[in-house]
This record gives C-alpha cells, sequence and structure tokens, in this order.
C-alpha cells in the first residue's frame, strides 16, 4: 500500500447477481484500477450506466469485486470484520437528497451517523453543531427535512457524513436532482471540504462544468477507466469523450468554435472564468 | 385537506409540560386516561375537566388549536350524546312522545360522556402537542425495553415510527405529484360514485407503492452507509433525564387520583 493513498483500487472486476442464483450479469465493471490519493479531489465522470455508482458501492465495502482488490486506507474491504470501520473512513452521499435523510429534525440527522458509532452524546453535540456550521445549515438545525430545499438537504447529508469524521466523501450525483442554485450551494460545500478540512472527495458526476473544478477528472465508460488526469487533460482528449457519450465544458465549447472561426485564444479554456481572461488578452492584443 | 390534521402535530415550545421528560407525559397520559374512566359522578368529573383545562393552560398552546383538534370528532361526540339522551330511560320525564321519551338521567349522561370525550381528547393530544416526534419515539423505546424478555426489539419498533413520521409529509407531497400527474393525462378522480373513485384511487396507489419501495431500498443504503446496525451498541445525542418537573407532575397526578376515589366515595355515582 501506498502511503499517500485513501482508497486503493487494483485490477477489479464485478458483476451483479442475476435472477438466477448464482448467475452473474454481464460485468458491470471491468479490470479497473484506479489510486484515489488522500487530501484530493477527485471527479469521476461517464454516462448513465458506464458503472459509475457501482464503484461507489465497491470503495466502501457494501460490494466486495469478484476479482482485484480494494483497499480503503490499506483496510481489505473484502474482510467482512472490517466493513463498518471502512463505511467509518468512506461516507457516501447519493444522488436523492429525500431518501438518505432518516430522522424528523434536521440535527437529529445529522446525529444519526456518529450515534451509530456509539461516540459520547457531548461529543455527538459538538461534531453536529461543527458539521452543521461548516456546510452553512446552522440556523435550520431545529427545522424538518421536508421544508428545506433540494440543495439545503443535500447539505444537511453532507453534514451527516461529516460529523462521522469520515477522511473521505463519496458523492454519487449529489447535484443531479437540484435546481443550478442548489447546485451551487452543494458545489461550493464539497470544494470547502476539500480545501478547509483536507477532506478526500471522490464527486461522480455527469456535469462537465462540475468535473472541471477537480483536481483530477477520471472518466468512465462500460466499467473501464478511459482517461485519467487534470482537467486541463482530459478535456484535451475531445474525441474520447464523444465517444463515451460525454462532453466538454460549454466554455471549451465556445473557445473551439471561436478557434474555428479564426479566433485564436490562447491556453486552455474550461471554466467561464477562464475563457473572460482569455478573451480579454485576445482584445488587448488586438488592440 | 390531508394537511390539516393536527393530530399528532408538534408544537415546539417550553412550558412546563413541553419540559417534562417524554417517559413522564407518557406514562402520565396513560394513567390519566385510566382515571378519567374511573370518574362516576359530576364531581370527580369536574375535577378531571378543571385539570385538563390547568394542563392547557399550562402548555401554553392557544385553546383555538386544541379546539381544532376537537373538531374532527365533533361528530362522534354529539352523536354519542344523542343516543344516550334517547336511550337512557332513568330519573323523571322531561319530555315525551309515544315510546320516545327523554329523561333527566339521559340528559346527564349526555353531558357526562360528552365532557369525558373532551377531557380524553385534551389530554390525549397534549402529549404530541408538547412532544417532539423523536423524544416520543425515543420515550417509547426506553419504556418498552422490558420486551426485550420477549424478544421484541424496542429500538426496531423506535426506529419504524421515526421512518415513518419522516416520510409522511414526503408520501404526501408524492401523492400531490402523481394525482396532478395523473390529472394530466386526463384521469377523472372528482365524479362518479363511490366504487368508480375508489376505483380512481388505483394509478395513484400503484406508482405510490413502486416509488415507496424504491425509496426503502435508497434508505436501507443510505443506513448501512452511515454504520447502521440496529440499536445495539448506538448512543443517542440526546440523554434522557428526569428532574424534578417529574417529580412535580407524578405528585400532582396523585394527588388527583386520590381527589377522584375521594369523590366517587363521597357523592353518588351517575353512571
Amino acid at each position: 500500500m501506498k502511503a499517500d493513498s485513501m482508497i486503493e483500487i487494483q485490477n477489479i472486476s464485478y458483476a451483479y447477481e442475476g435472477e438466477e442464483e448464482g448467475v452473474k450479469l454481464a460485468p458491470v465493471i471491468r479490470d479497473f484500477s484506479l489510486d484515489i490519493k488522500r487530501g484530493e479531489f477527485l471527479a469521476i465522470l461517464g454516462h448513465n450506466g458506464s458503472g459509475k455508482s457501482t464503484l461507489t458501492r465497491l470503495c466502501n465495502a457494501m460490494a466486495v469485486p469478484d476479482s482485484g482488490k480494494v483497499f480503503v486506507e490499506g483496510m481489505d474491504t473484502a474482510d467482512p470484520a472490517l466493513e463498518y470501520d471502512i463505511r467509518e473512513k468512506v461516507g457516501v452521499v447519493m444522488q436523492n437528497p429525500d431518501n438518505q435523510i432518516v430522522a424528523t429534525i434536521v440535527e437529529e440527522d445529522v446525529a444519526f451517523g456518529p450515534e451509530n458509532l456509539g461516540v459520547e452524546p457531548a461529543e455527538i453535540r459538538r461534531r453536529v453543531d461543527d458539521a452543521l456550521k461548516r456546510v452553512g445549515m446552522y440556523e435550520y438545525r431545529s427545522q424538518e427535512p421536508h421544508k428545506l430545499s433540494g440543495g439545503q438537504k443535500q447539505r444537511v447529508a453532507i453534514a451527516g457524513v461529516i460529523a462521522m469524521r469520515t477522511d473521505c466523501i463519496i458523492l454519487d450525483e449529489p447535484t443531479a436532482m437540484l435546481d443550478p442554485q442548489g447546485r451551487q450551494e452543494v458545489m461550493k460545500t464539497i470544494k470547502e471540504l476539500n480545501r478547509d478540512m483536507g477532506i478526500t472527495v471522490v464527486l461522480i458526476t455527469h456535469y462537465m462544468d462540475e468535473a472541471v473544478q477537480a483536481d483530477r477528472v477520471a472518466v468512465m465508460d462500460e466499467g473501464r477507466l478511459v482517461l485519467l488526469g487534470t482537467p486541463q487533460e482530459v478535456f484535451s482528449h475531445r474525441q474520447e469523450l464523444y465517444r463515451c457519450g460525454l462532453d466538454i465544458p460549454q466554455s471549451a465549447k465556445l473557445t473551439d468554435r471561436l478557434r474555428q472561426m479564426g479566433i485564436p485564444l490562447s491556453g486552455s479554456i474550461l471554466t467561464p472564468a477562464d475563457f473572460i481572461s482569455a478573451f480579454r488578452a485576445y482584445e488587448e492584443g488586438r488592440r | 385537506m390531508i394537511k390539516d390534521i393536527t393530530i399528532g402535530q408538534y408544537f415546539p415550545g417550553k412550558s412546563f409540560i413541553h419540559r417534562l421528560d417524554a417517559r413522564t407525559k407518557l406514562i402520565l397520559v396513560l394513567a390519566l386516561l385510566v382515571i378519567i374512566f374511573l370518574c362516576q359522578n359530576f364531581f370527580s368529573l369536574a375535577l378531571i375537566f378543571v385539570f385538563s383545562l390547568f394542563c392547557v393552560l399550562l402548555s401554553r398552546i392557544p385553546l383555538k388549536t386544541m379546539m381544532k383538534g376537537l373538531k374532527a370528532i365533533v361528530f362522534v361526540v354529539i352523536l354519542t350524546a344523542i343516543l344516550q339522551i334517547f336511550y337512557n330511560e332513568s330519573g323523571d320525564i322531561l319530555w315525551q312522545w309515544r315510546a320516545v321519551k327523554i329523561t333527566t338521567g339521559g340528559v346527564s349522561m349526555a353531558i357526562f360522556i360528552a365532557v369525558r370525550i373532551v377531557c380524553l381528547i385534551f389530554i390525549s393530544s397534549l402529549l404530541t402537542y408538547t412532544t417532539s416526534p423523536t423524544l416520543l419515539t425515543d420515550g417509547i423505546e426506553r419504556l418498552l425495553k422490558p420486551l426485550r424478555l420477549i424478544h421484541i426489539e424496542p429500538h426496531t419498533l423506535a426506529m419504524m415510527m421515526t421512518i415513518a413520521l419522516r416520510f409522511i409529509p414526503t408520501l404526501i407531497e408524492e401523492v400531490d405529484h402523481i394525482m396532478s400527474a395523473q390529472k394530466a393525462r386526463g384521469a377523472d378522480m372528482e365524479t362518479g360514485n363511490v366504487i368508480k373513485r375508489a376505483k380512481a384511487l388505483i394509478p395513484i396507489l400503484i406508482p405510490l407503492f413502486v416509488n415507496s419501495f424504491r425509496r426503502a431500498y435508497d434508505l436501507a443504503y443510505a443506513m448501512e452507509c452511515r454504520c447502521y446496525r440496529g440499536g445495539d451498541g448506538r448512543t443517542r445525542m440526546r440523554v434522557m433525564k428526569f428532574s424534578w418537573r417529574d417529580g412535580v407532575a407524578f405528585v400532582i397526578s396523585a394527588a388527583l387520583l386520590a381527589g377522584v376515589i375521594l369523590l366517587n366515595h363521597f357523592f353518588e355515582a351517575v353512571l
């Protein structure tokens, strides 16, 4: 095991069991290797059915690979005795905010994880308050979850993971069901977690504009790892991305069009901010 | 319509009653319901009635809210009162028409029972009005601990109640969505006789059930991800502690019971 790795995925394959017992369906993860480094912000891209969500289950010991190994901080996910130790390290936030909130009051829900871990009541209180402040939901602590907006619910779910003091958090399309404002709230929260608390973040998404904000991007297609690298590297492989049913960020697309029209914008452009500065530079140069 | 139901609602507050331990409230409410049924004459009933009103005032829940809760069962109260008037034939006859007669016994019985029902409703709705659902389920869990002796896990029961309470608003919202979706497809839910309307519910119930199973699956997954593994070794954020308030509440209730028994003893029974 490498010292700086959070989750080490070594050559895994995985297939779900079919209707009949013992009969496996076509594999959803094939020959997949990935080393998720401690403290990094990794985005995993892939279209529907590319095996992204299955990968989540394999990383927190909810599923065990058919072949190959997954190590979480050196712990083998195939070892049943380590199941809960692994889940204590790797928290998961799912797509639908409604289906992952257990309690009737916000703070009670955030307390759910630490309560399961058997943490002392006073310590739970501290963790819950701290976690809610981190995600900016402290004022809503005694609200009922169904009165919150989607983005707020998702932040409560994130607080629930932080309160468990996990080292890594996997977010499985956390913004898919949110409106643009909710999406922004959640992205801001995720980035703060990564930057301020040093939590390893794995963001599974199909929004290119979200993936651009990560340190590294991994692209999956049919259960295989197709591309891996910095956003600049990955988004320069346009053909490859299109073939996987994916797109490139809007700003990059616009840049491409402009370049085709003969407007030579320089540098690699992935975000609106990149675009604006490149365009300014171009304008200055013309003058 | 579903949103108008006040029974089971919680009104946050800081009154004496709000601050009582959930376990105290559960035990005392059960005890009070028994005490209400022990009353045999108007004197003991009056004592209980005054006590119920006193509790309502103490909880600082507006009387208007309490009345709203009564509205739902006002029909039941009136019906039982009317039945009592006509079926009870003791005492002097006040009014008679052929076989139908109204007697003093009937009238006093009707009033007696109506007041008793009002007391029952006041006391039992105070429990949910002043106790947060979480504390209530926690209280039930702790009170039912002895059930473990016969291998029933109170924690599981409490968790089921919590989840049910948590998902009621979500499911109500979902019913609204499904109804709109089906109406948009031309479903007719408002006209026709009872059978027709009952049939019209099927296209609402089926998606609701399918979605509920999906939700249940997701929720179970989310709970496992958060290291849930039943009640063993689980701690709680809120610690339940009995305080002097609970002692006072128990003493007052005991005094009330004694008062009712004494009044029953010294005055003639109505029943």
